[in-house]
């Protein structure tokens, strides 16, 4: 086989119609069905299986500018949650086909920037970071209610982007044969306009912050826990107003000591940065509109390996791989 | 909600966007009605630390001045340079000066702070500003239409802006334009704005609305469109803020009408140009979108007038207002709660003072007493907009399958407005691993073509190392026809000449001298000794010690001392004359004896031939006991067909030699077996180059699992490709083994894996199809089962039905790779330690017994380990045990007999009536018990018989299957193997302070197992029981670290007080605390025995 294999190439483009700025599009965990949302208020989810787009849902209920979506686990059922200006937090869940109101979460008193879903291990638990400065962490009970502990000033003037930590607990990969749950210690990370990256953990049923990182020296945009792929290190990512992305890591099993590796200093502020599933890969969004996929070499160096040149490539670039699996 | 407060009356300068961390410097004013500072002045800096939750400023530095400020800004100017690290604080002052201080300086606490200083101006300066684009341009404007335009790099000769404009008035304020650099404005409390162009040194324009009501306190342009403006008025009349443009400079675009009493500051946010703060005399600080001219926001501020107003520019949601009520606060325009930042002010404030009895009064203070501030006030709403800057353009996002998910929010092109703004996501697919994926399609094509021999022969040619070259000729091998004879080719030994090579010693065997024989070596053994002497120290060979004894003993029993049988026979006749006797009645059998007994062995053994295949067999037998040598040991293996004694106690310097002698000697239904316990042995070894040919010591076998364990161990496989290189190999033996055996191999825990692994690189790379094509189906890891549910789904399939054939029920006749060792034919010796024979009896682990408390002294053996580890996973680590574990007498080699003359023919008799002559030394067979399978990529049918002949002869080698073949070896016949190595190598006790680990594991276990009813439950113990032996190993070792045994004695006390929470609490500590790789072999079984043990509550 030839190798005409490109890095990036664009194999479906989605006409959102949304009316205005799109701020956030996630897929789901099969990778078939993408959420987005945008300043014009609405959640809409389109199924895009086998390069398809068709719309399944369009949510209202906010009124303001939705900012993130995230899926649940599909475990729980089909479950999407949703942030916005309006300082709602909404979740969504699909039933029967439709689409309503699960839960409709109102406790900050700013707008809610960012929600991430906790490890699917443990529950059905979702974080909220908000510009009130306080973080939210809105667990299910099942019976459909929802328990909700607040973290109060955990970023001064805003929190910005949540992220938990995965499930498996770094250096114990251990098979749990009898389905067991290890002794996870639910801990996530948050980056505010404090220019700070916390770490919070829980202890006794509260949440305490557990480590403070200092590097960024403008608001910190978003964070990211990479995925765990077995080795005992964590990885934590930030990116921030100042152009900076930090690459965050913790060998020690009791997460205590942190070391700041500088993945670039770009020119714009960054905005968003996202790990692949299998945490090898990091894409960073930037202001000017660029999206950088970068990699650690073998030496430990953070090396660009694309840049994502958006509507390029078209839906015709099916790369070979793809035919095959045609 | 208010971030911070500094209890001054000042002017504010926020240090510059550049500057990290934020400065503000606030000067006295000159406008001050404190009447109690009103004869000094200071400049001071503070440092926002959004860090500390309370209200309080850090206060950086500070200068005491003699000028009170009517203006002060901060320029960015000498930051790049470094030149002036912090920039430039200018300060317009009282008396018509500007004042240029170094702000680094400032914090420092250096004395000289002021860079230079002016006096041009005729009054008091109100008006700066710091050019954007230039930054070492700075405006200012005085009394009587002044303006100067400084440039800091030559600060003594100011520019103006042209002449002055008539009639002579005070400036205001002066602005640069945010667009064009060369554009200033300038405003005066007459309500005239001007707007001047530096290029032409000249006014361009003036504005005014000609109310006359206007009082200029404010002047602002707009950071986007370059010709707009706005101008607040101070005057109560008209407290207006007008937006103008210079395009239609007839009358303000738009008029913000809102203030009630006159404006005295505005500030228009550079994050977002919708953004418009104003303070007025109405004591309101206000936030306006300027292009609807809606108040957006309304801070809660004091009762004061705020006289100065200012954006940070570096955090865009900070704003400052400076009040005339003593107080500079600092706020967060997103709203949010201040009820978290009062009280923490207040406990600062009480703990400060000390709650008790602050001034020794005697009198304790009242309990502090917060005001409960209504919930409106404390909870501020954010702003009706959002601003610009919380408003994500961008972002891209990973989903499954190596998808990224990219947000494109395009903008209408500025020529063709009418095109609406496109909101679109794009999905890519995201490549990484080109080569990767390149030669996983390679494989694919292979798997579907089945041309195996090109591939392996392509992959041969392609090899980077000669030792890849190696694997990959040895991998080809299997697809070829008569593959033994191949891999001797190999292994470097041509058949025919190895046959010449033979037969010619034999000739010289036959003429040489009856003493002779026994020094003799044949050219093969002598090929194969020779590396072994220069070896010999490699201490990983423990049977090498035993060697020289063995040869002693032997040396003793060949001196012609008289043997009582014999000596009774004929005592008064010489030899000969007794032999010839003996030939002349026909009595073989003595004659024999005779010869024997005088060391004439080529008489011996053409006397046997004549006297029947039965003898012949007896004198060989006798034979090889009396000449317990080095070089016996082939001619013996050869003989006997039993080469598991040469792979044992060969030097592993050998293992090609010995390898040789499995492939043209070994049965087929032992020919797996021994390779694997080759392989088992070289990996083993400490030499990493011996260790590496295990790994083709594997591939002969056929064991997947072993290679698998061994690749996994040796090499890196965590890379992609070295991922990739795994299993090409490993899916080319199978599909060999699979080609050999003809039935579906199942699929180990370590290698299910390894393909998981495998499968889920192929998915990040977007092969979905490809990816689930290798998932083991057979197991019950959950991992597995997950990723084979996402996989189907994301390809839009049915979802499958996970371990349909899982572990848990796999019925107990799958076919198995078993040890299909015969027993050797030889006398059982008596274990050097019989306590551990008797426990190895007893045990139902095969594995377990090696291991005795009383062991100290008695081999272990390593070798086995490996073995044993990697066989059982052919079928999960915790699936039936599918070995027959019927108590069987264990027969131990005889190499490690203690030579003593021999009592009896212990050869068993069954097996092959038909053989010719009797020649073939039948292995002892037990009778078939299950249905266990030897198989194998070369397994043979156990009725071939392999003529004893000259060595050199090729034995048949047929490809077939072992399934119900008669007599095929069984499980049961493992046992010899698994307990033979214990004697060879020496493992070290385990010290004495941890044998209570062991007792107190083991003792738990065999309570399990008594407690436990359902045959899966015992299963596991079973195997958990097995697994231990790693623990023990690493015990033996001491390789552990002292945290994690210290653990482990802690969680030994909780089960024996029967804490087995506690255990689990402790063992959770310990994983969680440890490296990974000195645990995992052994911690999670003993979490299975202690869950299993609080299940069962024993």
């Amino acid at each position: 086989m030839s190798k005409l294999l490109k890095t990036v190439s664009v194999i479906n483009t989605v006409d959102t119609s949304h009316e205005d700025m799109i701020h956030d599009a996630q897929m789901d965990y099969y990778g078939t069905r993408l959420a987005t949302c945008s300043s014009d208020r609405s959640v809409k989810i389109f199924d895009v299986k086998n390069g398809g787009q068709i719309l399944v849902a369009d949510l209202r209920g906010h009124e303001g500018p939705v900012w993130q979506v995230a899926w649940a686990h599909p475990m729980y059922g089909n479950i999407l949650a949703s942030c916005s200006y309006d300082r709602k937090v909404i979740i969504w869940k699909e039933e029967n086909g439709t689409w309503d109101k699960m839960y409709e979460y109102t406790g900050h008193d700013s707008s809610v920037n960012s929600v991430c879903w906790g490890p699917y291990d443990f529950g059905l638990f979702l974080a909220c970071g908000s510009s009130d400065g306080a973080i939210s962490v809105l667990t299910c009970s099942g019976d459909g209610h929802w328990d909700i502990k607040k973290i109060n000033n955990a970023h001064t003037i805003g929190c910005n982007a949540v992220s938990w930590a995965p499930a498996v607990v770094p250096g114990s990969l251990i098979e749990q044969p009898t389905g067991q749950k290890p002794n996870y210690i639910k801990r996530f990370v948050s980056g505010g306009c404090d220019n700070l990256v916390k770490l919070w953990k829980e202890e006794d049923g509260q949440w305490k912050e557990d480590q403070k990182l200092e590097a960024h020296s403008d608001w910190v945009r978003d964070v990211g826990w990479a995925p765990s792929i077995g080795l005992p290190t964590s990885t934590i990512a930030s990116c921030s107003r100042d152009g900076r992305v930090f690459i965050w890591t913790c060998d020690d099993p009791a997460g205590n000591t942190w070391t700041a590796k500088l993945l670039h200093k770009f020119n714009d502020a960054v905005w968003h940065v996202s790990w692949s599933i299998t945490g090898k890969i990091l894409a960073v969004s930037g202001g000017d509109n660029k999206v950088t996929l970068w990699k650690e070499s073998v030496d430990g160096q953070w090396a660009c390996i694309s840049d994502v040149n958006k509507g390029q490539g078209a839906v015709t670039s099916i790369t070979d791989s793809q035919q095959n699996e045609q | 909600m208010k971030l911070k407060e500094i209890n001054r009356t000042a002017l504010q300068a926020w240090s510059p966007a550049q500057q990290h961390p934020i400065y503000l410097a606030a000067g006295t004013s000159a406008q001050q009605l404190d009447a109690t500072f009103s004869t000094s002045a200071s400049l001071e800096i503070f440092e926002l630390d959004l860090a500390d939750p309370t209200l309080a400023m850090k206060s950086c530095g500070s200068v005491s001045s003699p000028h009170r400020y009517h203006k002060l800004v901060w320029g960015p100017h000498g930051i790049e340079d470094q030149s002036l690290p912090s920039g430039v604080l200018i300060a317009g002052g009282e008396n018509g000066d500007i004042i240029l201080y170094d702000a680094s300086k400032i914090i420092a606490g250096d004395s000289e702070v002021i860079i230079a200083q002016s006096e041009k101006h005729t009054g008091p300066v109100r008006a700066l500003d710091v050019n954007s684009f230039q930054t070492n341009l700075v405006a200012s404007g005085g009394n009587e239409s002044e303006i100067y335009i400084w440039d800091l790099n030559s600060f003594s000769s100011p520019m103006t802006p042209g002449p002055k404009t008539q009639p002579l008035e005070d400036i205001s304020c002066v602005a640069w334009n945010r667009q064009v650099q060369h554009i200033l404005a300038s405003a005066s409390p007459s309500g005239k704005a001007s707007v001047w162009d530096l290029r032409k040194n000249d006014l361009i324009i003036k504005v005014s609305d000609h109310s006359n009501r206007m009082h200029c306190s404010g002047l602002a342009w707009n950071p986007e469109v370059a010709t707009q403006l706005v101008l607040a008025s101070e005057d109560d009349r008209m407290p207006v803020i007008q937006m103008w443009d210079l395009r239609f400079a007839t009358s303000p675009l738009k008029v913000l009408e809102s203030h009630t009493r006159g404006v005295l500051a505005i500030a228009w946010s550079e994050a977002d140009p919708e953004l418009l703060l104003s303070c007025g005399k109405d004591n309101r600080i206000l936030c306006w979108n300027p292009n609807t001219a809606e108040v957006l926001y309304e801070l809660p501020t004091s009762t004061q007038w705020c006289f100065d107003i200012q954006w940070c520019p570096r955090n865009p949601a900070v704003l400052s207002a400076a009040a005339f009520d003593g107080h500079i606060s600092i706020y967060s325009i997103m709203g949010g709660s201040n009820d978290h930042a009062t009280t923490l002010q207040a406990e600062q404030l009480s703990s400060s003072f000390g709650n008790i009895d602050p001034f020794g009064t005697g009198k304790m203070l009242p309990p502090l007493q917060l005001p409960q501030t209504a919930p409106s006030q404390s909870t501020v709403t954010p702003l009706k907009k959002p601003p610009k800057w919380i408003r994500r353009p961008v972002g891209a996002s990973f989903a499954f399958g190596g998808k990224l998910v990219t947000l494109d929010n395009i903008k209408p092109a500025a020529q063709q407005p009418q095109q609406t703004a496109a909101h679109v996501v794009h999905i890519s697919q995201v490549v990484t691993e080109t080569d990767f994926l390149d030669r996983s399609n390679r494989l694919q094509a292979t798997l579907t073509a089945g041309n195996f021999l090109e591939y392996c022969q392509n992959k041969t040619e392609a090899a980077q190392s000669e030792f890849e070259k190696t694997v990959w000729s040895f991998l080809k091998v299997n697809f070829e026809e008569d593959a033994r004879g191949k891999y001797l080719e190999l292994l470097g030994y041509k058949k025919e000449e190895l046959a010449l090579k033979i037969t010619s010693a034999l000739e010289q065997n036959c003429k040489s001298d009856e003493a002779d024989v026994v020094e003799k070596k044949s050219p093969v053994e002598e090929e194969a000794e020779a590396p072994a002497t220069e070896t010999s120290d490699l201490d990983e060979v423990p049977f090498e010690d035993e060697e020289p004894v063995v040869e002693e003993t032997s040396n003793t029993e060949v001196t012609p001392a008289p043997s009582s049988d014999a000596i009774k026979l004929k005592v008064s006749q010489d030899i000969d004359g007794l032999i010839t006797q003996a030939l002349l009645i026909g009595d073989y059998e003595a004659a024999v004896n005779l010869c024997l007994h005088d060391n004439r062995m080529a008489d011996s053994i053409i006397l046997a031939i004549a006297g029947g295949p039965e003898l012949l067999a007896k004198t060989q037998k006798k034979y090889f006991t009396k000449t317990q040598s080095k070089i016996s040991k082939l001619i013996s293996a050869v003989v006997m067909k039993d080469c598991l004694d040469i792979l044992e106690t060969c030097d592993l310097q050998n293992w090609k030699e010995a390898l040789a002698a499995v492939m043209t000697y070994a049965k087929p239904e032992e020919f797996s077996s021994l390779c694997g316990l080759l392989g088992s042995r070289l990996e083993a070894a400490e030499d990493a180059a011996l260790q590496a040919q295990a790994c083709l010591c594997y591939i002969c076998a056929g064991t997947v699992e072993q290679l698998v364990a061994y690749w996994a161990k040796a090499q890196d496989s965590s890379s992609p490709l070295a991922l990739q290189e795994l299993v090409e190999k490993v899916v080319v033996l199978q599909r060999a083994v699979l080609r050999a055996q003809g039935g579906v191999s199942d699929m180990g825990a370590l290698l299910a894996e390894k393909m998981n692994q495998y499968a889920s690189l192929l998915a990040s790379q977007g092969s979905l199809q490809t990816a689930i094509s290798y998932l083991p189906t057979n197991t019950q890891q959950v991992s597995v089962q997950q990723l084979r549910d996402r996989l189907s789904r994301a390809l839009g399939q049915q979802q499958q039905q996970p371990g349909a054939a899982g572990t848990g029920t796999l019925p107990a006749a799958v076919p198995v790779q078993t040890y299909t060792q015969p027993q050797p034919p030889q006398v059982p010796a008596q274990p050097a330690a019989p306590p551990q024979y008797y426990q190895q009896v007893e045990s139902t682990a095969p594995a377990f017994g090696l291991q005795s408390p009383v062991s100290a002294s008695v081999p272990a053996s390593t070798p086995f380990m490996y073995s044993q580890q990697y066989q059982r996973p052919q079928n999960g680590w915790n699936d039936p045990p599918t070995l027959n574990r019927a108590h069987k007498k264990k027969k131990i080699p005889e190499n490690f007999t203690p030579p003593a003359p021999i009592t009896a023919p212990i050869m068993a008799p069954l097996g092959d009536p038909q053989g010719p002559a009797g020649q073939t030394m039948q292995t002892l067979q037990s009778q078939q018990q299950g249905p266990d399978q030897p198989v194998g990529p070369a397994t043979f049918s156990p009725i071939q018989q392999q003529p004893l002949g000259p060595p050199g002869r090729n034995p048949n080698m047929p490809q077939g299957n072992m399934e119900g073949a008669p007599g095929a070896p069984i499980g049961d016949l493992i046992k010899p193997l698994q307990s033979i190595p214990t004697e060879k190598i020496t493992k070290k006790p385990i010290p004495e302070e941890h044998m209570v680990l062991k007792t107190t594991f083991e003792g738990l276990i065999q309570k399990c197992l008594a407690a436990a009813s359902d045959p899966q439950t015992k299963r596991k113990l079973d195997d958990a029981h097995k697994r231990l032996e790693y623990l023990y190993d690493k015990l033996r070792e001491q390789t552990l670290s002292p945290a994690i045994v210290g653990g482990l004695h802690n969680m030994a006390r909780s089960i024996e007080c029967r804490c087995y929470t506690d255990g689990l609490n402790i063992h959770t500590h310990i994983v969680s605390s440890s490296n990974f790789s000195e645990t995992s072999a052994f911690m999670p079984v003993l979490k299975v025995v202690l869950t299993q043990a609080n299940k069962l509550g024993v």
